[in-house]
């Protein structure tokens, strides 16, 4: 298993580093100067070029590949063109709030996604089951923006209760404690609902699907049989096996999660690493944009791994089996 | 019939090649042979997607907004482009000659959101066959040939599948002023993988059928097999997934042009409608209201469509 395990993590590292490499290359070599915007008449020729040697911008492709490659491989980023700050520096304040928002919003999404699949399910062919087909097809469908938007125009523009920006109040600062949790909570639950009950639609499909699966096997006719409530039945007997095949779907989740988090981030004014990609990618400023590609394809494969370990744990067969790619 | 079993050194007709011309064209019809174009499977399926409620459904709703784009001059007097005179025509309210009301450029909602279809159907389409076409060699590839080629071709699979597509968009973005050529492009260059996976998945299993063995032991090369009989075998696969990814191709390159980053301007697209009208959004909730609802429409077609096509022809491989 820890073998397994590393051997996975060098291949994800080594497969992380080309493409990378690929994406510096690109990024160098395509049109566009990051200097662009300092183009101005009172800024002389003379100050732009100094900032491009200072940023290393006036050395060749390969060299700057180099230079940069040497610092990533130490845990440095380099230095943002923009902000004109460690890269890392500018990660470690953006990261928490991403995963915040990313965090929360993965509990709704297993909550809602496994819970409705498992009532679908349980009542096949149902109004419920049915309505509930409906509605996650809707919702399966609805572009996240346009969701956020609508629920601003609601909850923010019309009725006033839940604010439509910001990880918290203007005058937070004057705030500790419980008071202070509520007011960061009530900024999370727009985006976090955006993000996440958006996107459990297409896993309570999946959820009821490997439900139904399962409710057809002879062990539960058995448990059935010897007069087991059917609470009992479907969370303590059903629940467990149908819930193994989803915990795949929650792995490779992840990269949906982050992907949408780039546009709730941009809605609600979300100071995360979406909001920060989009930024460098306006101004071209490339060490952010290869810092945060790197550090959320890190936290995909971290993802899928874990999503993984947990596959094996849950199901003794695999690992019997001698599950191997 | 046959006088030597000899494999042929190459079946894609080499003129003048060691075998005799009759004995090419005898291998070539028993080759024909193997590949059973299985007509019942195919009007099984149509006859069972006739009968499938959802999949008609979605098959309406593609087929009108097809026609309601090819027909949209027809449909409306406005033109999307042009600004109205802008004291009297700005956020006018749904309702008269306007029926979803006017943006802040006093342009018609509706005509904008009839054109802005061409947009969203040309892009998601091509985008697809793209993704398909570059998914289905790869898949193919990678399948046919296995060993390193296959590791190389599945682990870049990997590898770009672990970037969210949003992100790797966003960088590719980056390099190119955006068009919408080069939105299609991109939107196809990032989703083949899935199909990737799909074919190569199902070639492994087609590979050792009899009738692939067969044609390779009739000396059909690589190639050969790969385009008469192994791709023709997965185009339903191809087909149905293609049909299915479609509606995240539409909510894709819509999140992008509401970045500003896909379709430039002043071309009407339906997610650029909606980032414009988040500014006035309380005073005039119909801009931004009604282009997302025709993204919904679109995309719950597609949805439904595909799932129709999944369960009349592919219950199998799609669970």
């Amino acid at each position: 298993m820890a073998a397994f395990l590393v051997r996975r993590i060098l291949q994800s590292l080594v497969l992380v580093w080309i493409v990378l490499t690929i994406t510096f290359f690109l990024l160098h070599l395509a049109p566009g100067d990051p200097m662009a915007r300092y183009d101005h008449p009172d800024m002389s020729r003379e100050t732009v070029m100094r900032m491009r040697g200072q940023l290393g911008l006036d050395r060749p492709v390969i060299e700057q590949y180099f230079i940069w490659a040497a610092g990533f491989a130490r845990g440095d980023f380099g230095v943002s063109f923009r902000y004109n700050r460690p890269v890392g520096e500018i990660l470690a304040e953006t990261i928490p709030n991403t995963l915040r928002l990313t965090v929360a919003s993965m509990a709704l999404y297993v909550v809602f996604g496994l819970v409705l699949g498992m009532m679908s399910a349980a009542r096949r062919y149902s109004v419920f089951d049915r309505v509930n087909t409906i509605v996650a097809l809707f919702v399966y469908s609805i572009p996240s923006f346009w969701l956020a938007l609508m629920l601003i125009l609601l909850f923010s523009l019309k009725l006033g209760v839940l604010p439509s920006s910001h990880m918290q109040s203007l005058d937070s600062a004057s705030l500790s404690g419980i008071p202070l949790f509520l007011d960061r909570a009530r900024h999370l639950v727009l985006p976090a609902f955006v993000l996440g009950v958006a996107s459990a639609a297409g896993l309570a499909r999946y959820m009821r699907g490997s439900m139904i699966d399962v409710l057809r096997e002879d062990y539960i006719r058995t448990a059935r049989a010897k007069g087991l409530p059917e609470r009992s039945v479907l969370l303590k007997h059903a629940f467990r096996n149908a819930a193994i095949p989803v915990v795949t779907i929650l792995g490779m989740s992840l990269p949906f999660l982050l992907g949408g988090a780039v546009i709730v981030e941009k809605i609600f004014s979300w100071p995360g690493m979406g909001g920060l990609m989009v930024e460098a990618i306006y101004t071209r400023d490339y060490p952010v944009v290869l810092a945060v590609n790197f550090v959320v394809a890190v936290m995909v494969i971290l993802g899928n791994l874990l999503a993984d370990a947990a596959y094996a744990a849950l199901d003794p067969r695999i690992m019997a089996g001698g599950k191997d790619r | 019939m046959t006088p030597s079993r000899r494999p042929m050194p190459a079946a894609q007709g080499t003129p003048g090649g060691p075998a005799a011309p009759g004995l090419t064209e005898v291998f070539r019809r028993m080759e024909g042979t193997l590949q059973q174009p299985c007509r019942t499977c195919w009007s099984g399926g149509w006859a069972r997607f006739r009968r499938n409620r959802t999949g008609m459904a979605g098959a309406f709703i593609v087929a009108a907004l097809y026609l309601m784009a090819v027909f949209a001059p027809a449909l409306t007097p406005y033109d999307p482009v042009s600004h109205g005179s802008l004291p009297e025509m700005r956020h006018r309210a749904p309702g008269g000659d306007h029926p979803l009301g006017t943006d802040k450029f006093g342009r018609d909602v509706f005509a904008r959101v009839l054109y802005g279809s061409r947009i969203s159907l040309t892009i998601s389409f091509l985008s697809v066959t793209i993704s398909v076409i570059v998914g289905a060699l790869a898949g193919a590839a990678a399948g046919y040939a296995g060993g390193w080629v296959d590791a190389v071709i599945m682990r870049f699979v990997d590898a770009l599948m672990a970037i969210p597509r949003l992100f790797l968009l966003l960088t590719c973005v980056a390099l190119f002023s955006s068009s919408i050529p080069l939105v299609i492009i991109l939107l196809g260059a990032t989703s083949w993988m899935a199909t990737a996976r799909l074919v190569r998945g199902q070639i492994l299993s087609l590979r050792r059928q009899d009738f692939v063995v067969a044609a390779e032991s009739l000396g059909a090369g690589g190639r050969r097999i790969i385009f008469r009989h192994l791709i023709p075998n997965t185009l339903t696969v191809m087909i149905i997934s293609a049909t299915l990814r479609i509606g995240g191709i539409i909510l894709t390159e819509a999140s992008l042009s509401f970045l500003g980053l896909g379709v430039p301007q002043p071309v009407p697209s339906w997610g650029r409608m909606v980032f414009e009208g988040r500014e006035a959004l309380l005073g005039a909730w119909w801009v931004s209201t009604f282009p997302g609802l025709a993204i919904i429409i679109t995309v719950i077609g597609y949805n439904l469509l595909g799932d129709g096509l999944k369960e009349s022809f592919d219950p199998v491989n799609f669970g």
